[in-house]
This record gives structure tokens, sequence and C-alpha cells, in this order.
């Protein structure tokens, strides 16, 4: 007997602009059988995200042009369906576990799930406790939201999904900004779900973790359209090609590529440094934070040689954004931390930006004008007031060219990809000649293609220019493959640890 | 019964009324009663902080006092002519102004001030935002679209207001001074915010959220016989003191 397709979707061509050229979705057809653990994988920009949406009815009504194309959910038409019952076929959980909630506890954004389905009100406190119970999430329902941590609030957002008891649950890049240990829970759960007759369907860039639970691995190409399907644990080694032709992450333990740069003398130095929990970035007035938050680091020391490349992992929340807004005079602690040998309390945070850069996490936050080479200009600015435009300019263009963003010169910052971004965020920032750079998650939302040019660039400018860089990651293998020196945040102290301790 | 039980739909209607009455009056008894009701209320009829209350009045005072001063010195009608005025030179100035009908008006305004602002924290520190909302979609048949719109976008602020901080840091980091009324930040911020609210909303759509259809509600917010007395007494009361108070 066949068995019943979840979701069937036949020639959908889709694209943003009614006029434009470029169809994000290019006729796809795709077929996802009920019942089973099925994973989406394809690089960065390949419009998984947008078939997700498509898929579930929320594009086109929230923006772009559906040309053609015909999606059944279970057998049944979505144009026949309103958004209250396609809810009960099809929910998404999204990327960012930010913003999927529009209450500010658990319970009552799970009473809001119910209530847009028609659950009787005398219904939800039992549906509630047996969800919360089932998935483990008992003690998170009175807490406010916006407390918890990313995979606190990944499991919240599955918990509503669940408590609405839809056949099939879409997941969309859900474990891009939590750690392993989250995800692995997350996956334990829908193992469960899956046990109960429910149908997963996970986008992913990545594969490793979802080797054992999936029942079945497809890969998109251009255009969304599918490259390759039908592979599990075991035929796995026969796609590889396909994995490296569309530049994703091929599952194996990790392969240096360069040798590891002699260390040099300590750019950047902790003694003793303690540092605590706190909720705001310094303030002028109290240079002192609350005494009895708890320690993030505790009498901590580290050195960051030159010219290498180190890095600094961590569970997420475990301190490691704050750790470099310390070295940056923007959190207070107590120790010593020194740059260039020189103690940091005694350097103007002028002098000091001058020697030392970062990059965060979401790099559109950093951008200050609206244009790429503006952006650029005004860096260059900023560091040699004296400069004239014409040569500023150039400069500009010359650096943008070394980026090979050079094309994108009149464009938006904002328009650009997260790959993009974070490029031009790195140029930016060391456009006055910065020797120390930080980076706060410099692959977070990109492909095994992006991440590499990323971190490739940053070798070759350490190789050229001397540049030394530390990195803050959560992924393992990442800090294996790439770092000279990799220290580890556990138990309020930063331990070094050696690459072949962190393979898999 | 607490003021947090009292339906907030009726309490805002009820407010709204107070403040247009006490609008067409000029007494300054009934101002100060207004007042000092409203505090009393909120000191032992709520759960509102006692310092919560003196933070939002000290502002309210500060304005009540210019607006006093301002009436004192310079309104105009008094009963008595600028050339009187400065004929009895013996008297400071500001005695004379005093002496005149000046300090009635000045009294009237400076009360009327500090009643609005008694009657306007009694309904900020008593009432739950949530409840509000919930309540005015029940008894005010508010659409739902609205109301869980407000509600999310009022759940996005502690993450607005991290962002704002973080882009300040990237700001200082990058060596742009950006000073406390600077527009960049709030540029970069509002940029990201137009995002969330997209994603925001497509989350809710997919959890079956949609503006018309029928929705069951966990607790719809009641309308007592309580919340109807308690309306109709504050009313009352303001309108029989406009009857019968003098000054």
């Amino acid at each position: 007997m066949q068995r019943e397709k979840a979701l069937q979707l036949e020639d959908l061509v889709f694209r943003f602009q009614e006029k434009g050229k470029r169809n994000i979705l290019d006729h796809v057809s795709l077929e996802i059988e009920a019942g089973g653990i099925t994973v989406l994988m394809g690089s960065s920009g390949c419009g998984k995200s947008t078939l997700a949406a498509v898929a579930a009815g929320l594009y086109p009504e929230n923006g772009g042009f559906l040309e053609s194309g015909d999606i059944r959910l279970f057998g049944r038409p979505l144009k026949e369906l309103n958004q209250q019952q396609r809810a009960a076929y099809l929910t998404l959980m999204f990327q960012n576990p930010d913003l999927q909630f529009c209450m500010n506890t658990l319970r009552k954004e799970m009473q809001f799930c119910m209530e847009n389905i028609c659950v009787p009100p005398e219904q939800m406190d039992e549906k509630i406790a047996c969800a919360a119970e089932r998935l483990g999430v008992s003690e998170l329902l009175d807490r406010r939201l916006h407390s918890l941590s990313g995979g606190e609030k990944q499991k919240a957002a599955l918990a509503c999904l669940y408590v609405m008891e839809s056949r099939c649950v879409l997941l969309d890049e859900c474990f891009a900004n939590i750690d392993r240990s989250a995800a692995r829970e997350i996956l334990e759960l829908l193992l469960r779900m899956k046990q109960e007759g429910r149908t997963v369907i996970a986008i992913d860039h990545q594969a490793d973790l979802w080797l054992d639970a999936a029942d079945e691995i497809i890969l998109l190409g251009e255009g969304g359209r599918v490259a390759a399907r039908g592979i599990c644990r075991e035929n796995l080694a026969a796609y590889r090609p396909v994995f490296q032709e569309q530049g994703l992450f091929y599952p194996q333990a990790p392969e240096r590529l360069y040798p590891p740069r002699p260390a040099g003398d300590p750019v950047l130095s902790f003694r003793d440094v303690s540092i605590r929990r706190g909720q705001t970035v310094k303030k002028k007035w109290s240079r002192k934070p609350e005494p009895d938050e708890p320690f993030l680091l505790r009498q901590a020391s580290a050195d960051f040689p030159r010219g290498c490349m180190t890095a600094v992992l961590g569970p997420s929340g475990s301190g490691k954004t704050t750790t470099f807004l310390a070295a940056l005079k923007q959190y207070p602690y107590t120790g010593t931390i020194l740059l260039n040998g020189r103690d940091l309390s005694r350097l103007r945070p002028r002098e000091l930006y001058q020697q030392m850069g970062i990059v965060f996490q979401n790099p559109s936050n950093q951008f200050i004008t609206q244009n790429v080479e503006e952006e650029i200009c005004a860096s260059l600015r900023v560091w040699d007031r004296q400069m004239p435009e014409e040569a500023c300019r150039q400069r500009a263009d010359q650096l943008l060219e070394s980026y090979q963003l050079g094309r994108y010169r009149k464009y938006s910052p904002y328009m650009l990809s997260q790959g993009q971004q974070r490029r031009l965020a790195v140029l930016s920032v060391l456009a006055g000649g910065q020797k120390l750079l930080l980076l706060d998650e410099p692959t977070y939302g990109q492909d095994d293609r992006s991440s590499r040019a990323v971190m490739q660039q940053l070798r070759q400018k350490i190789e050229d220019e001397g540049l030394t860089v530390i990195f803050i990651t959560h992924d393992r293998a990442l800090a294996a493959v790439w770092a000279d020196r990799i220290y580890e945040l556990c138990g309020q102290k930063l331990v070094e640890r050696a690459p072949e301790e962190l393979c898999l | 019964m607490k003021l947090e039980r009292w339906n907030p739909s009726l309490k805002a209607g009820t407010i709204l009324i107070s403040v247009i009455l006490l609008s067409f009056q000029y007494l300054v008894s009934l101002n100060l009663l207004v007042f000092g009701i409203s505090l009393l209320l909120l000191l032992f009829c709520s759960d509102a902080r006692p310092r919560q209350i003196g933070a939002i009045l000290i502002p309210a005072a500060v304005a009540a006092f210019g607006l006093f001063v301002m009436g004192l010195y310079y309104s105009r009608g008094s009963s008595i002519t600028d050339s009187q005025l400065s004929s009895i030179s013996a008297v400071p100035y500001a005695v004379r102004a005093a002496m005149s009908q000046n300090l009635y008006s000045a009294l009237q305004l400076a009360t009327r001030l500090l009643a609005y602002a008694g009657l306007g924290i009694l309904f900020a520190l008593s009432t739950d935002g949530e409840y509000f909302i919930s309540s005015l979609m029940h008894q005010c048949r508010l659409s739902p679209k609205f109301a869980y719109g407000i509600l999310a976008a009022f759940h996005l602020m502690p993450g607005m207001i991290r962002e704002f901080r973080s882009v300040r840091t990237a700001f200082a980091v990058r060596g742009v001074h950006a000073g406390a009324l600077s527009l960049k930040p709030i540029f970069t911020m509002l940029v990201n915010s137009v995002r969330w609210s997209e994603s925001v909303a497509m989350a809710m759509e997919s959890k079956g959220f949609c503006g018309e259809a029928p929705r069951s509600y966990y607790a719809v917010p009641k309308v007592r016989w309580a919340d109807w007395a308690g309306s109709f007494g504050c009313i009352g009361a303001i309108i029989a003191g406009m009857l019968f108070l003098r000054y």
C-alpha cells in the first residue's frame, strides 16, 4: 500500500518581485511521505526557507509572487484551507528563537495557539500539562520567554506546535542558534513526536545531527529543485560529490587545512579576570555590577598569541560574548587585561579601538551608513580625519575589490547576504589598520562554502598582514579545523584544548 | 475590592469621563479631593508600590508648580489693574500679585493638573496591560488582529532594548560616537525591528492565527455589578462635587 503524502509540491515557481527575473523557486516538484523525519538540505540562498514559507502558505500572502504550482497538504489543496485549517496539517518552527512568540510566557503562548484553532477553554489546562510533561518543559511554563536561553526557547516553540496537534511540523534551521547538547535534546523530542505518528520535515545546512534520526535526506540544488534524494546513513558515502557540488557540509571528522602557526608573544592577556553576569553593559556612574550575580569567569587567565587564530569555545549563554565585551572595555571586570603589555584600564577608548576591532554575531547591527562604499569611507575617515575625499574613495574601492565586494559598491549593506555582510563588517572594522580582530560566531547561519570563504579570507590576512584573530564559536569542528590555539570556557575558567581533543 | 480587579475597560471609561468632567469645572477643592482620593485608593486598594507612585508624581508636582507660578504672574484679567498694583510700591511684587485674584486662578490650574495626574496613575499603576487588551477585545470589540498585534509588539520590547544596546556598543567600538539623542543607532534598530515584526507575524500565522476566523478564549474578562457600581460611584461623586462644592 502506498503511504500517504504529507506534502506535495508540483511545479512551484515563486519570486519576490512580480516583474523580477530571478525565480527563488524554479519549477520545484517534491513529495514527502507522512510519518517520518525528512531533512531538506541546501546551500544558503538556494531557497529552502522560501520553500518552507510557500508550503505553509505564508508566501505569497506576506509578499512575493507565485507564478504557478500546486501545493497539497495531506492530499488537500492548500488554496482551499484558511490559516486556521492549515495549522491542523502543518505548522512551522523558525530559525530565530526570539521571533516566534506573541505572548510573554510559554503557558500563555500555548493558550494563544489553542485559541487560534478553537480548542474549548476547559480542555486547555489539561492539554498544556500533558504536552509540557511529554516534552519535559513543565518548569519553563511560567518563566518569562525573553529570559530563557536559545535552546529553551526552541523547546518552548516546539511545545507550542505539539500542543496544536498538527499532523506535520516543519522546522526551518531550528538548530542554527543553539549548541549541540540543546539540539540533541530537541532531536529527542522530535523522535518522540514521530513515534506518535506525526511527520517531521526539517530544513538544515548541516546533516551530522540528523544522520541517526532522519528517514530520508533530500538535497536541494539551485532554485530549490531536488538534486538528490533517498539519502540516509547507509548510502551517504555515495553522495559525497553531490554534497561538495552544492557547497554543503559533508558530515565527517574535521580535517585541518593549514598547519598550526607557531605561537608568538601574547597580544592580549587575561590575568585573574573575573566577570559577573549582569543585565547591562557598563554604566558610567556605577562600574560594579550587582554583587550577588553569578560568575561567568572567575580568576581566569589566558594568552592570545600574535599572528595566530585563537578560538574561544563554549555553550551558548556561557559568557563568551561578555568576555569579548570586557576586553573592549564595554563590560565591567576585575583583574587585569593586557593589550600589547599595557593595562587596558589605562588605555583611552580611542587608542584601544585603533588597535582592536570586533565583528558581532549580527553584522547588520554595526553598519553606520546606507551604502557599501560609504561604509568603508566612513570607517577610513574615523581613523584618519585628514584623508582627502578622492583618496578615501579609491582606497575603499580597492579594499572592496580585494574582498570581492566591488560590484556591490552602490548597494545598501542591509541588502547583502549574511556572508557578504560579515565580510563587509570585517573590512570596515579593519579599515583603521587594526591588528587585532575579534569575531563573534563568524560562521553563524552560513553554509559550508560561505563559511569557508570567510575563514579563508581571514587566514590569508593573518599570513599576509600579521593580523591576530580571536573568534567565538559553539561549533567545535570549526575550531578544530581553523584555530591555532583553542580555549574552552568551562567551569568559569578559560581552559586550553588541543585540536585533537575536539575531534568528534 | 482591589483596583486591579476592576474591569479595565470600565476603569478606562470611568477615568476618561472623569477627566472630561473635571475640565468643565474650576473647583480647587474638588481637584484636590480627586487627587487625594486617587492616591489613597492606590496606596490602600492596589498592589502599586509607594516608590512607583512617588517616581511618577515628582514630575507631575514640578509641572503643577510651574503652572502655579505661571498662573500667578502672567494671567490676564486680574481684578486689580497694573497701574493700581504699581502704585502700592511698598509691598513686594510677588505679594501684590498674590493678593489679586491671580492666586485663585493659579491654584485652579495647578490643582487641575494634579487631579489629572492622580487619575492617570490610578489607571496606569493598577492595570495589567494584557488584561486590559483582552478586556478591550471582549468589552469594546477590538479586533483580535489588532489586540494580538499590540501584545506581540509589546513583548518584542526587551529584545529591542537589548538590540539597541548592542548597536551602540558596536558603534562605539568602530570609533563612531553616537550621543544619547543620535538617530543612527535608532535607524539601525528600526531596520531590524521591521524585519522582526515580519517574522513574528509569519510565526503567528503559521500557528493558525488569522484575524477574522472565530477563535475560542481561555479566559474572558467579565463585567460584574461591582464594576458598574464603582464606575457610577466615581462619576456620581464628581458630579456631586461639581454641584455642591463652592471653592
